[in-house]
């Protein structure tokens, strides 16, 4: 048995309060890729980069509180991934030919949405579910040291 | 007829995924399926017979001049009848087989795809159409030899069945893939219309007759056809008596009349066939349980027609499918009719049946007519196609193959006439001799003969089916003429040459005649002279499933052996022996050719790329000095991160912000590992010595930065790298030419990337629970653990495990 781990109360504060920001900002990561350096494959290491900044400070306990189930997220991912490519198969373009919509918004000003913007969501969201899938094999690994907790 | 193979497979997806709320209903709507085909091919027969019949042909993969051919020929029509009608009445009398259950949907979802796969088979133009349907009734008979899949006979017999027809489907792929590379014809009928001959060609013919023979289980294949006797009844009747196993024959039936002279093809379908027919009658004699003493006849069978179709000449081919047409009928009639004895007296054994004609009277009628119709017994369609056989073979000008044929066909109808007398009577006689040696096997309890008057008696519905085959054995046999002649606008399609037979009920005394009444003679004499020891036999042994067995466990086994000699779990092994193949390989690659200068190179133009590089360097050359685990994965990182330097300022800022990201995580992945292991890294091993890892990794580096050098400078083309550059904002909206490349331009190999990135999630995922699970079970023996009540209430410890 080992000893139950101590978490430094400083870094935790500090993570809880970076959480919220590093989602948002691996949400923008992801979505500025398109015209400026960035991605679904670089933001979704942002946003995993957060739940191991989770594990480390709170632990296999932070994680599983979490109640999410990495497959879960990968395939959810994937499926956004594939069904953006096939809507474009169905819409008689190549596989992933990406689609542009204009549209001029009242208070914000011009909106441009690429189809392929929708797929590096996909690949964010994967990439964050295989972090994850690597953070819960540590945790679970931590629970079987540790005893059932 | 795309329209009608898609409602059988949109039918069956409905009835698959129905899940627990199917029930017959499910029959019922796959019968509809099968019933307008089959009423679609009567109105279809007319064109279909006298004309080419239509013709469907879409393109698949045109770039492989892959295309799915479909044509209704008079063959294929007459054939699609027979899975059609039969499909029909196999559902319906399901209906009252099964009565209720919850895993009809599944039941009805498997056989009408399995419907729709052998109507691929018999109307699959394209070799490559073909192949794909018969690929398809492989895995649907696999799944329905193991419908009762709680069962580990069944489920053994499944696998044995898909694996020795897969194989053959597999030989028989190859076959096509010569035909098509050597002719670059790519359709049967085009075969047919210009036959190729050569030594390819025979080659090519030997590997589709093995498939064929696998699927018709033809001896040495034989054996997984009693085993699929597993399955319910009606599946055996449909796809092990009447139709998937014909499937075979259908290919011979295509091919034979323009190939039988060529090459060993003769010889092959003849010894084949004869032993199928021998080998199949002998067994069927030493069978008790009556639906395995008919799958052994079937067996049988499929030697004759083999034979006969396989022969290949105007006579031998209208007779052979004439007397498919014949077996189809007499053969789903006898296996219906033991369903309905098994069903309602409980047992197949004959030792244990008798009495049953007087209490299921419509079902003794059905075998009686069936089993006249199978030993070819006046005024039945046995006896006129048999007659017909006989009449082709006697008149088959060939020379010693088809002497060979005769006289092997003349002594397995002797045997086929014994054993239909022995399953009948076995089936219906009055006195039952029971099961003597019964008393020492506790398990068996009930081996006395059955108490007629507790039978139970069948539905009109129950008894309909095999009834109507019956009926339909007989009167095809009395109206002999006109049929023959609906056969022989069938069978031209096959052979131009057929149009002009016909068949008779009553052709005058000739030699065939003869031969067929001397036949039926010795068959009885036969059945009577053996009778004393064939009451009691029971030998469902079989050697070919020992051999098989054997063979299947042995190459496990080797496997198993190879792997241990191969896989030897040390990691510096492995690793010591994929980079050797990497130096070796690319090494010799470039040794090659090394006439190709290395132009570019350009070394640094800006001193912080230089320091980068030289940073890369010096991190990566510490790594290898530590003896520290955590010192070496810092240092790792830190090589990276200063190689990411180098992509900034090479102006790749994308791929320098993965690369910082991967780096980090990496280092913290690492560092979590590590912090489970030793802290120093354990000494190497003695057979590697320091100088052998230095030579291996000094080779590796060398040969890999002399890739990178000459790989660059070996362009040839100019580069893609403009015209992305160019098409980025106009085309895919983007001006971050690297993104719109990952999403779009390449898009596929990202969506490729990932997908390999999730099945590694997930089997890391899967990996840390099977560990997991493992060690709880080892504390639950240890008793240091429990299974939780939930569990423990709800499942065995056996399925836990």
């Amino acid at each position: 048995m080992r000893q139950a781990p101590r978490y430094s109360v400083v870094l935790a504060a500090t993570v809880n309060g970076l959480t919220p920001i590093l989602l948002l900002f691996s949400i923008f990561i992801t979505l500025r890729g398109h015209n400026a350096p960035g991605g679904g494959f670089a933001g979704g290491l942002v946003m995993g980069s957060a739940v191991i900044l989770r594990y480390l400070t709170a632990g296999p306990a932070g994680i599983r509180s979490l109640r999410i189930d990495p497959i879960a997220l990968i395939g959810a991912g994937l499926a956004l991934a594939v069904s953006v490519g096939i809507t474009s198969l169905i819409f008689d373009d190549a596989f992933l030919e990406s689609a542009i919509w204009k549209w001029h918004a009242p208070v914000i000003g011009d909106v441009k949405i690429v189809s392929s913007s929708i797929f590096d969501l996909g690949v964010h969201i994967l990439v964050v579910g295989v972090v994850m899938a690597v953070i819960v094999a540590f945790a679970e690994a931590d629970d079987e040291m540790g005893g059932r907790t | 007829m795309i329209p009608l193979l898609i409602a059988h497979f949109a039918t069956a997806a409905v009835c698959l995924s129905s899940g627990r709320f199917g029930a017959r209903w499910a029959l019922w709507l796959a019968a509809a399926v099968t019933a307008s085909t089959f009423g679609w091919l009567v109105t279809q027969a007319g064109s279909a017979f006298d004309d080419e019949g239509p013709v469907t042909d879409i393109e698949w993969i045109p770039q492989l001049s892959l295309s799915l051919t479909l044509r209704l020929d008079g063959f294929g029509a007459l054939m699609g009848l027979i899975v059609s009608g039969i499909g029909t009445l196999v559902l319906l009398y399901s209906v009252a087989y099964f009565g209720r259950r919850n895993d009809l949907g599944r039941l009805a979802g498997l056989l009408v795809s399995f419907a729709g796969a052998m109507l691929g088979i018999v109307w699959a133009d394209g070799l490559l159409t073909l192949f794909v349907f018969w690929e398809l009734t492989s895995i649907t008979s696999f799944l329905l030899i193991g419908f009762n899949d709680k069962e580990p006979a069944a489920r053994a017999a499944a696998m044995r069945a898909f694996l020795i027809t897969g194989a053959g489907g597999l030989a028989m792929l190859a076959g096509f893939i010569i035909l098509t590379t050597t002719t670059g014809i790519t359709t049967v009928s085009g075969l047919v219309a210009e036959p190729p001959s050569g030594t390819l060609t025979n080659v090519a013919l030997v590997l589709i007759l093995l498939g064929a023979f696998t699927k018709s289980a033809q001896f040495p294949f034989h054996f997984w056809l009693p085993g699929a006797m597993a399955a319910p009844t009606p599946i055996s009747a449909y796809l092990h008596s009447a139709t998937m196993v014909k499937a075979g024959l259908v290919v011979v039936a295509r091919f034979a009349p323009t190939f039988a002279s060529e090459g060993p093809w003769r010889w092959l379908v003849v010894s084949a066939g004869l032993t199928s027919l021998l080998v199949g009658g002998f067994r069927a004699m030493r069978q008790q349980d009556a639906k395995l003493a008919l799958a052994h006849g079937t067996v049988s069978q499929l030697g004759f027609l083999m034979v006969l179709l396989g022969l290949g000449t105007a006579a031998t081919t209208y007779a052979g499918v004439a007397m498919l047409l014949a077996h189809a009928l007499f053969k789903a009639a006898l296996f219906l009719s033991v369903g309905v004895v098994d069903h309602e007296t409980g047992t197949r054994d004959m030792r244990r049946l008798h009495g049953l004609a007087r209490v299921l009277p419509v079902i003794a009628a059905s075998v009686i007519v069936a089993a006249a119709s199978m030993a070819a017994i006046p005024p039945t369609f046995g006896f006129v196609t048999k007659e017909k056989a006989l009449d082709s073979l006697l008149g088959a000008e060939i020379g010693a193959v088809g002497v060979a044929a005769l006289v092997g066909v003349a002594f397995g109808s002797v045997l086929t006439v014994a054993y239909t007398i022995r399953i009948a009577v076995g089936l219906l006689g009055n006195d039952a001799p029971g099961i003597e040696q019964g008393d020492d096997d506790p398990h068996d309890a009930d081996l006395s003969p059955i108490d007629p008057k507790g039978v139970h008696r069948p539905s009109i519905g129950f008894v309909a089916a095999p009834a109507l085959l019956a009926v339909l054995s007989l009167v095809a046999g009395l109206a002999a003429g006109p049929v023959g002649d609906w056969i022989a606008k069938a069978t031209a399609s096959l052979d131009p040459k057929t149009a002009e037979k016909h068949l008779v009920l009553w052709p005058g005394i000739n030699e065939a005649l003869l031969l067929s009444t001397t036949i039926i003679a010795a068959g009885v004499a036969l059945w009577w002279l053996t009778r004393p020891r064939t009451r009691t036999v029971d030998a469902p042994y079989s050697l070919a499933t020992a051999w098989y067995d054997r063979l299947y466990d042995g190459l496990l086994h080797g496997a198993r052996r190879t792997t241990v000699l191969t896989q030897s779990g040390s990691l510096p092994f492995y690793l010591g022996i994929v980079l050797t193949t990497l130096a070796v390989a690319l090494g010799s690659a470039l040794v090659a050719g090394a006439s190709d200068s290395i132009t570019s190179s350009r070394f640094s133009n800006s001193p912080i790329e230089f320091i980068a590089v030289l940073l890369t360097g010096a991190f990566a050359v510490s790594v290898v000095f530590t003896r520290n685990r955590f010192a070496a994965a810092v240092l790792l990182g830190g090589s990276g991160y200063a190689l990411a330097i180098v992509y900034l300022v090479q102006g790749a800022p994308d791929l320098a912000i993965t690369q910082f990201l991967i780096e980090t995580l990496t280092i913290v992945v690492f560092l979590l590992v590590l912090a489970r292991l030793p802290s120093d890294f354990a000494p190497a091993p003695e057979w590697a010595p320091r100088f052998a890892r230095l030579g291996i990794s000094a080779a590796v580096g060398a040969t890999v930065a002399w890739f990178a050098l000459s790989a660059s400078s070996a362009r040839t083309e100019p580069s893609v790298g403009m015209d992305y550059l160019a098409l980025s904002e106009p085309e895919a909206g983007g001006r971050n030419v690297v993104n719109v490349i990952l999403v779009d331009f390449r898009g596929f190999d990202t969506m490729g990337e990932i997908t390999v990135l999730a099945i590694a999630g997930a089997g890391v995922v899967n990996l840390v629970r099977a560990a997991r699970r493992q060690q709880r079970l080892k504390r639950i023996e240890d008793g240091s653990d429990v299974l939780p009540d939930e569990i423990a209430s709800t499942r065995k410890i056996g399925v836990w495990r």
